[in-house]
């Protein structure tokens, strides 16, 4: 075993910081002059807005065509969301809703019509690269901006429909896998540091949600009074942070806490080979541990980026692709448990 | 961490509490904040650090609009004030949390002014200025300035300032010729 932590202490020097930072997002808020915000809106002014929107893409020749939310089905809208390309509360207001999504440079760009806003441009990419989502959703917006009367106010800025996006209407987000830190006890100071500094931090489900698999969203609080530049660089930066204290707790765990470690991994790859029923909660806190150890190179045969697409995978919404009927909740997890146990069959924990 | 005032809820937010004669900061639950705010004004806030490392946590949204509403309608008026745009009253605001119409922002701006600040340690906007508006605030400035320079009578100035109109409204009329 020693042999082995020892490769995986000189690995951890190289661990590319995707491996911690995920991906990013930068979303801009944006509404319409002259129309009601959309949980005021009656379904004609819901309506108007999308028609607007869905004019302004056609004109700037974007190539980006806007859909109603009723046009996907159910289980499209969950993979969607699974995808975290549009939000629980866009499902929760579907009527007028409205999604565009486009590929540009491989990355995606997504606006989401009608949701607590008129308009949400997000600009996406991946690791720690904000400026380049940042760029994304801004060049989305001054062109839509061109055809479209934003509700603007030189002193407040961008005027949103909840005070707390008011100005930039800009939040930067980054994902980032902070097991490291859990296992070592040290998570909850970091948490409370970072909401010390103004940012929010939040489990993937978004807003409200539980840290499931120790995979955190940090964001900026404040839109008034900051430029965008600076708040993407900002929440960049000390994101960057929070991924090196990531990075020295894993190497602080292999040196002076091999057996906690490898005991973590050995259990969640027993449970996921072996187990029959797998709840999406469960199996996302085992595969969390099989992405640390990926990540470590404590695993044969598996890689970060196989296990991020497990993670996208055994979600209820893409477990349901393809299967003729709906499955109910026992059904899912029994399928789920055999999905993982398959394409985990051939990983070894290396000592 | 339990919160700091009844120890028994999870503390969510940060109340600023006078004792013994000091402001000191307190870490409380949903409920405790509310009772908080409906037995005293709030008090300031801590002056903003201005750094990346401010020491300044934010209350909830809900809590800072209710106290600034709470505040400001008992002072101003007994008539409930609505939006002359949206028609939506103060009371359905609070209730959601969301403002009805952009117009809101003017209507009901006493009471959002201190719960912005409270929100964002800031009044100005700093950021990216759509261009439609940029021309039309370019252009009322310069019209304030130059209606300040006549009044001055500083009229080197004020014929500068008419040249830079000028010019404004050229570059406008240029573009709105090739618009559709």
């Amino acid at each position: 075993m020693t042999s082995e932590v020892d490769a995986s202490a000189r690995r951890t020097r190289n661990v590319p910081a995707g491996d911690i930072a995920m991906s990013c997002r930068v979303r801009l808020a944006r509404n319409l002059a002259d129309e009601r915000f959309p949980d005021w809106a009656t379904e004609c002014d819901r309506k108007r807005v999308f028609a607007k929107v869905r004019a302004a893409l056609e004109a700037e020749k974007t190539g980006v065509t806007l859909e109603p939310v009723t046009s996907f089905d159910a289980q499209h809208l969950e993979m969607l969301r699974e995808a975290h390309l549009i939000s629980k509360d866009l499902l929760e207001r579907a009527a007028g809703g409205g999604i565009a999504i486009a590929y540009l440079e491989k990355s995606p760009v997504c606006i989401m019509v009608n949701e607590e806003d008129h308009l949400r441009i997000q600009g996406f990419s991946d690791g720690l690269d904000m400026q380049t989502a940042w760029q994304r959703a801004d060049k989305l917006d001054t062109l839509l901006e061109r055809n479209l009367n934003y509700a603007w106010s030189p002193r407040l800025g961008y005027l949103t429909a909840c005070p707390s996006n008011v100005g930039t209407g800009l939040r930067a987000c980054a994902m980032v896998h902070l097991l490291g830190l859990r296992l070592l006890g040290e998570i909850e100071a970091v948490v409370r540091g970072l909401e010390r500094m103004r940012l929010l931090v939040r489990g993937i489900g978004g807003e409200g949600s539980e840290a499931a698999g120790q995979i955190y969203q940090i964001s900026n609080m404040d839109t008034l009074g900051v430029s965008e530049e600076s708040t993407v660089q900002r929440v960049a930066r000390i994101s960057g942070e929070v991924v090196r204290q990531e990075y020295n707790a894993r190497v602080r765990l292999i040196q002076e806490s091999p057996l906690v470690l490898m005991d973590c991994l050995a259990r969640s790859l027993s449970v996921l080979q072996n187990a029959r029923l797998l709840s999406t909660v469960e199996a996302l806190e085992f595969l969390s541990a099989m992405r640390l150890g990926a990540s470590l190179g404590l695993f044969t045969r598996l890689k970060v980026l196989d296990v991020d697409k497990l993670i996208l995978l055994m979600q209820p919404g893409h477990m349901q692709k393809g299967m003729k009927t709906s499955l109910m909740s026992e059904e899912r997890d029994e399928v789920r448990a055999g999905f993982l146990s398959r394409k985990l069959a051939n990983v070894k924990l290396k000592c | 961490m339990k919160c700091e005032m009844c120890h028994k809820a999870e503390a969510e937010t940060v109340v600023h509490k006078t004792i013994a004669g000091e402001i000191r900061e307190l870490f409380v639950c949903q409920e405790c904040a509310r009772m908080e705010s409906r037995r005293d004004a709030p008090h300031p806030p801590p002056p903003h650090s201005g750094g990346a490392d401010g020491v300044s946590p934010v209350p909830l949204m809900e809590m800072i609009l209710d106290a600034a509403f709470e505040i400001v309608g008992k002072s101003i008026s007994l008539k409930e004030p609505a939006c002359p745009v949206c028609g939506i009253l103060r009371e359905e605001y609070r209730k959601r949390s969301r403002l009805g119409c952009p117009a809101c922002y003017e209507a009901f701006a006493k009471e959002l002014e201190s719960a912005i600040f409270d929100l964002h340690r800031a009044r100005q906007h700093t950021g990216k200025t759509p261009e439609k508006a940029k021309s039309a605030w370019q252009r009322q400035q310069l019209l304030n300035a130059l209606d300040d320079a006549v009044k001055g009578q500083r009229y080197e100035e004020a014929i500068t300032l008419r040249d830079q109109l000028g010019k404004l409204d050229g570059g406008e009329s240029a573009k709105g010729g090739q618009e559709p």
